[in-house]
């Protein structure tokens, strides 16, 4: 079983201490990338729930530890290099989020705090979400103390120097500050900032008692000089408060413990990131509008990094001055080089599912899977096609449909709604629409896209505007061996395209005039037609014309037979592999899987089942299908979707699996040559099926495989990992090394005088080389010395 | 993947037209956009024109007959509304021109039945009256032609059927009359390579080749078209003939004795008239190929290749065409029609093939441009040394930084970039370019912004949509947004339409347009109904 896909942004990330390795909490185990090359180094694997931190130890560059807290209510304390788990603890309640203040501050500080090391932890105890401590070294128990109880899960911040953590909670701020000396004990004093509007970001300054928050509206409050009264304990504290009391404290609300409150307003929406630069002149701030904007603190002052295409999460600065990312909502982890603001490497997690789901009924979110070459094919936001290898579980690269920059906040008007790939791989279908504005100036338009031999991308051979005048694009589908496609259309009626072959085979001039055109166009009844597909051999076309299946002659586009009815509009359709059954899927009040004889013309069995998708297997006649639980029998089955495999010839399913999430997911039988990405036990498996859930996390296993094989990747790419420079060698170049030893010997060659053999046999036996080493050397200087004497 | 994904960064995407459907045959052959590349320019007010021929010297000026006139053009001036000389001293309809070799004199025919020559080289004065006058036809005459190797002698034929040799010196009667054809002799020509033959064509549907040494009234070679022939004409080899009649032109082989060798089909209706050209810059003979061009009835120009026996080009005018005429330097192709317009087109030469002759010309007398030999070494005192190396040319092997390409972006795209819709759409609505202003429109949708550009333009600024809209909304590829959009205008602003009289004039004239559309689109539907249950018999069988 391989498992791929999570998101990568769920928590923010961390550096290792050398700033090579990137540590990204995704799903169950924690990812980590190379920060030079942007692959998968290694993972950390043990947690049985989501991770929700990780906290990497500062310390010299070789040490590799780092502390994680899942949800599933441990802690784990891990040697990332190795990698392997050193410590675990249980806390037995979920953690959302973690803090280790004791490893932060100076040095001198840390020295005498290492011997008790405490962790603030965001627990949930079934009720709310408390904030509590706990003694990482000695553990017994979490602390009873209750910090502060939320209703919703809320980070904590803890600041750079170590002194202060705090959270938000709808329109207020609460700050700790750290006891000095930490025991179980010892009580963290807290303080109260509060907003007008509610607070999404906070970020502690690294050095001053700054902190500064943002809001939904996009507004920016610094507050400095946060906790005057309260922290600082000094014994003239009382004449500042009568200071304070007098004056007025510049914008500072209520009776609020701080020196000035100022607002800045530049994002239009809300605020997601916000982050001190670790010198403490410049802020960093992001938003929903995806745009990277670095303020200089004294002034006000901004640069921009626009157009990032994605509201951005988090921003997570390297030890590496010149090396900082950027966690993007998209599931990207952008590498920033720091001064030039610009990205230099990406980490590209699986975008995620469109958030405009219901935009028009032609709308589908649903992945086109390549089979030969293990890619999945997925609409992005950003009016784009992601290619995300399988088997390697990494983005490979994105196609631009439409010709737009695609802005967060912009209200949704263009839309890729389809996508579809012939089984070779070498097509690609897409349908996108333009929403009219008040009823004016809607389109719909289909692309063919081809792919280029040498770089393996796609590029638009073929535009065709409103291919069923203004009617949406229900389904695209391929011919299997041949170059025609099958486009049909609520509108009721279907066409088919051909690219003309021979202008292909030619150079020059005749492929520039290739192009897909309509070869016919056959409509049934003007009955709304919601599916289309070829058979395996390609002679028979099928199209679901509302409740019936007619069945076509691609070449002559003539009408062969009509099959059946079902209750409700049939919305897919397939042919169960090279068998004489097809499989037509029906939503609805009454949702059914019918399975058809191509050779009776009648239904041969179905089912009453929610049908989510289904795939059939190429040179088999099998298929399986992705069918949604009712909500009753969701806890018998651990999930909301199952997962059934037949024969088609036989209506009791070969294999079940029972998965989650399954609303909006998608099945796929992968074929080919698979000897070298996956193992099952050391042979390799001829059929595998990937199950890409409604959030895309996917997994892909061997449907036939009763027992549970594990399937294994074995990676190639980890040996790729080149050494990238940073620090002083990225601006100077690498420094000369010197070898003592080299020094050494080139002295000794260097005294070769008129009797070689006494250099070279001087000094203290336990200094020279083996014999059989310095005999060559002896005899090359015999030689050197005749050849001398000729001359 | 280990590259940048993050493409889309600094990209900006400009408004662009949608794309137009490319044509699956390509219709553009070199050989017919050398033929498309001769601008046409009318000659207009004439009455119908039976015959063109241009002047072999330089600069080649062409004659028309055009009812009892004759009028000389220069192709070079500009406007060509005005000849150069114009005669008029015919009694009756002027049916032949021919120049001599040396473009000095000019024979012309009329159906009167007389012949006579003009002076042409000395200007408009010296032309007005005939050097001779060459009367023995006693029919109309439909042939006058100079031959090309002589310049002592005037051909000409008519409906007389008979043919006469002239001595142009020695005056008044023919020196030979040559009877053989059996109806009206309409058409001839002389052979490029031989100064004693020529061929004639009748209405008896055959083409006689004569020799003036024989004299006997019997032609050497005799080939039967198969209609009347309209016009006759030798290919520049001079071993093979091409003739019309009828809706073809056929081409014969006169060294084989008159042998067929292709029939071009070509027209729809009686081809009137041919001529030889040719394509080629001029001066290289090797590179020109010769073409046989066709004029007839229907309207249409054919260019004919008769070495791979394939129409090349056709090209439709809106008249039927009587004559046809190209200059030996192939910069001019003139066309007569019956209703008396003369399609004059011209071709620019291009730089090159002008400046090849001119180095080859000139290549004696040029003289190389003098070399600065040494380099001037600038001393801190002068303030180019603070500039130099700045115009510098890389080397080979220098690593090149280039300056990062900017796009360049129209003014609507400019406009748009900094959201200033309104503004965007009036400049693009001032420019010329339909597909632009849909762009601009389709992006403005898409920023929901449309409608609220429409309501804040100005009454002026709104004439210019209503302009607009009047002149595209029914052009079926912008229709399905316009229609639309012209809807939605006459809803919001229909306060400030009623308000204005100008305004109302152009509503007036969209809804006139709207109507015509209407129209065109029942009887569109009138046919579509006549057809289709034709075709779901034929769909049947």
């Amino acid at each position: 079983m391989i498992r791929g896909g999570q998101n990568y942004v769920s928590s923010p990330p961390a550096f290792s201490n050398d700033g090579n390795r990137v540590l990204v909490c995704t799903g169950n185990t924690v990812s980590i990338f190379s920060s030079s090359t942007g692959l998968q180094v290694s993972s950390l694997e043990g947690h049985t729930a989501p991770v929700t931190s990780v906290f990497v130890v500062p310390a010299t560059d070789i040490l590799c530890y780092c502390w994680t807290s899942s949800f599933d209510g441990t802690v784990r304390y891990w040697d990332f290099s190795v990698p392997e788990m050193v410590k675990k603890l249980d806390l037995g309640m979920p953690i959302f989020s973690m803090v280790i203040p004791s490893f932060l501050g100076s040095s001198e500080e840390n020295n005498a705090k290492t011997a008790n090391v405490f962790a603030y932890v965001s627990v949930h105890d079934g009720k709310a979400w408390q904030i509590r401590k706990c003694s990482l070294t000695n553990y017994q128990n979490v602390g009873k103390l209750v910090l502060k109880e939320t209703e919703r899960l809320e980070p904590l911040i803890i600041s750079p120097s170590g002194k202060f953590f705090g959270i938000k909670d709808k329109r207020k701020l609460h700050i700790w500050k750290l006891p000095r000396v930490e025991s179980d004990l010892a009580v963290a004093k807290k303080i109260t900032l509060h907003h007008t509007k509610t607070i999404t970001v906070l970020a502690f300054h690294p050095t001053e008692r700054t902190v500064a928050a943002g809001d939904v509206t996009g507004r920016i409050l610094i507050w400095r000089g946060f906790g005057t009264q309260k922290f600082l304990d000094h014994s003239g504290s009382n004449n500042r408060i009568s200071m304070n009391d007098g004056e007025d404290k510049n914008g500072v609300r209520q009776n609020d413990d701080a020196e000035s409150c100022s607002a800045w307003h530049w994002h239009s929406a809300g605020v997601c990131l916000l982050s001190f630069s670790p010198d403490g002149a410049y802020l960093y701030s992001g938003g929903k509008e995806g745009v990277l904007v670095l303020w200089q603190l004294d002034s006000g002052k901004k640069k921009f990094l626009p157009r990032i295409g994605s509201p951005l999460l988090y921003f997570i600065e390297s030890p590496d001055p010149s090396l900082s990312l950027i966690s993007c909502a998209d599931n990207q982890i952008h590498m920033l080089k720091t001064p030039s603001m610009e990205i230099i490497k990406s980490i590209s997690g699986i975008k995620p599912p469109l958030s405009y789901q219901e935009i028009c009924e032609s709308f589908s979110g649903k992945a086109a899977f390549d089979c030969t070459s293990g890619l999945v094919a997925v609409q992005t936001e950003n009016y784009g096609i992601q290619f995300y290898s399988l088997f390697a579980n990494r983005g490979v690269y994105e196609v631009q449909v439409c010709e737009r920059n695609h802005q967060p906040v912009d209200e949704v008007t263009v839309a890729v709604t389809l996508v579809e790939l012939s089984v070779d791989g070498s097509i690609m279908g897409t349908v996108e629409i333009k929403l009219p504005e008040e009823g004016v100036g809607g389109l719909v338009s289909l692309k063919f896209w081809d792919l280029d031999s040498d770089t393996k991308r796609f590029s638009v051979s073929t535009v065709i505007y409103e291919p069923h005048r203004d009617a949406h694009i229900s389904a695209i589908a391929f011919h299997p061996t041949r170059r025609m496609a099958v486009s049909s259309s609520y509108g009721g009626d279907f066409k088919i395209w051909v690219c003309k072959e021979g202008d292909i085979q030619q150079k020059g001039q005749a492929l520039q005039n290739s192009g897909w055109m309509c070869h016919a166009v056959g409509s049934y009844k003007n009955k709304a037609m919601r599916a289309a597909t070829f058979s395996a051999d390609g002679s028979v076309l099928a199209v679901a014309a509302d409740t019936v299946i007619t069945l076509w002659d691609p070449d002559k586009n003539v009408l062969m037979a009509v099959v059946g009815e079902t209750p409700t509009p049939i919305v897919s359709l397939a042919f169960a592999g090279k068998s004489e059954y097809l499989l037509s899927v029906s939503h609805g009040l009454k949702p059914q899987l019918s399975v058809w004889s191509m050779s009776k013309l009648t239904m041969a069995w179905s089912y009453r089942l929610q049908i989510e998708a289904v795939s059939s297997a190429i040179d088999s006649s099998y298929f399986a299908i992705l069918a949604l639980l009712p909500g009753s029998n969701e806890r018998a089955f651990k999930g909301n979707g199952i997962i059934l495999l037949f024969n088609a010839t036989d209506p009791i399913p070969v294999a079940s699996m029972s998965v989650t999430k399954a609303k909006g997911g998608g099945l796929a039988f992968l074929k080919g040559d698979l000897s070298e990405r996956a193992v099952i036990d050391g042979k390799t498996s001829q059929t595998l099926l990937v199950y890409i859930n409604g959030d895309r996390e996917y997994v892909i296993f061997d449907p036939y495989d009763k027992e549970g094989h594990k399937l294994s990747i074995i990676r190639q790419d980890v040996a790729l990992e080149e050494t990238g420079q940073f620090g002083y060698s990225s601006i100077y170049g690498e420094l000369p090394k010197f070898d003592l030893q080299k020094d050494k010997a080139a002295s000794v060659m260097s005294t070769a005088s008129e009797r070689p053999w006494e250099t070279i046999f001087t000094g203290s036996t336990h200094m020279l080389p083996p014999l059989t080493k310095l005999c060559s050397v002896f005899l090359e200087s015999l030689l050197e010395k005749r050849a001398a004497l000729a001359e | 993947m280990a590259e940048p994904l993050h493409s889309s960064q600094p990209k900006t995407f400009p408004v662009k037209p949608k794309l137009k459907p490319k044509p699956r045959t390509q219709n553009q052959t070199p050989e017919s956009k050398y033929w498309s590349s001769f601008k046409n320019t009318q000659i207009q007010n004439l009455i119908s024109v039976p015959s063109l021929t241009f002047s072999p010297s330089s600069p080649h000026p062409f004659a028309a007959a055009h009812s009892a006139t004759v009028s000389i053009y220069k192709p070079q001036n500009d406007p060509l509304d005005s000849p150069t000389t114009t005669i008029t001293s015919f009694k009756d309809v002027v049916s032949s021109l021919s120049f001599r070799s040396d473009g000095r004199l000019l024979a012309a025919g009329d159906l009167s039945g007389l012949v006579q020559v003009f002076d042409v080289g000395g200007g408009s004065a010296a032309a007005r009256s005939a050097l001779r006058r060459l009367r023995s036809h006693v029919r109309p005459v439909r042939f006058v032609h100079y031959p090309k190797l002589q310049r002592l002698r005037v051909i000409s034929a008519g409906d007389d059927a008979l043919v006469k040799v002239w001595d142009v010196a020695a005056g008044d009667s023919p020196v030979m009359e040559l009877r053989g054809h059996r109806d009206y002799v309409r058409c001839g020509d002389s052979s490029p390579v031989n100064a004693d033959t020529f061929i004639t064509g009748s209405y008896d549907h055959t083409v006689k080749l004569w020799d003036v040494r024989v004299g006997d009234s019997k032609p050497a070679i005799e080939v039967n078209h198969g209609n009347p022939v309209e016009d006759v004409v030798f290919l520049p080899a001079g071993g093979m003939v091409a003739t019309a009649g009828g809706n073809s032109v056929k081409f014969w082989d006169l060294i084989s004795g008159g042998k067929l060798v292709c029939s071009m089909e070509g027209h729809n209706k009686t081809v009137t008239s041919l001529c030889v050209g040719r394509i080629g810059s001029g001066s290289d003979e090797e590179l020109n190929q010769f073409r046989v061009l066709s004029v007839g009835l229907d309207g249409y120009m054919k260019v004919f290749d008769y070495s791979s026996m394939k129409v090349t080009h056709s090209m439709r005018f809106p008249a039927p065409l009587l004559s046809v005429a190209y200059s030996p330097d192939c910069k001019t192709r003139v066309i007569g029609t019956s209703n008396g317009i003369i399609y004059v087109g011209k071709r620019k030469i291009k730089e090159e093939e002008i400046e090849g002759r001119v180095s080859e010309k000139s290549l004696f007398w040029r003289i190389r441009p003098l070399e600065h030999t040494e380099k001037k070494v600038f001393r801190p005192s002068h303030f180019r040394y603070f500039q130099r190396g700045q115009g510098e040319k890389p080397s080979e092997g220098d690593y090149l930084i280039m300056r990062p390409k900017k796009e360049k972006l129209r003014e609507h795209d400019k406009l748009l970039k900094n959201f200033r819709h309104g503004e965007a759409l009036v400049s693009v609505l001032e420019g010329k370019n339909p597909g632009n202003v849909l762009a601009v429109m389709e992006e403005l949708v898409s920023r929901k912004k449309l409608m609220v550009c429409v309501s804040n333009l100005d009454a002026e600024k709104l004439k210019l949509l209503l302009v607009f809209l009047r002149k595209y909304c029914t052009v079926p590829r912008y229709s399905g947004l316009l229609m639309g959009l012209a809807r939605k205008v006459l809803e919001m602003r229909v306060d400030e339409i009623r308000g204005s009289e100008a305004l109302r004039a152009h509503i007036r004239n969209l809804k006139r347009s709207i109507e015509e559309e209407i129209k065109i689109q029942q009887s569109l539907q009138e046919i579509q109904g006549i057809i289709s249950p034709l075709l779901k018999i034929a769909g049947r069988r």
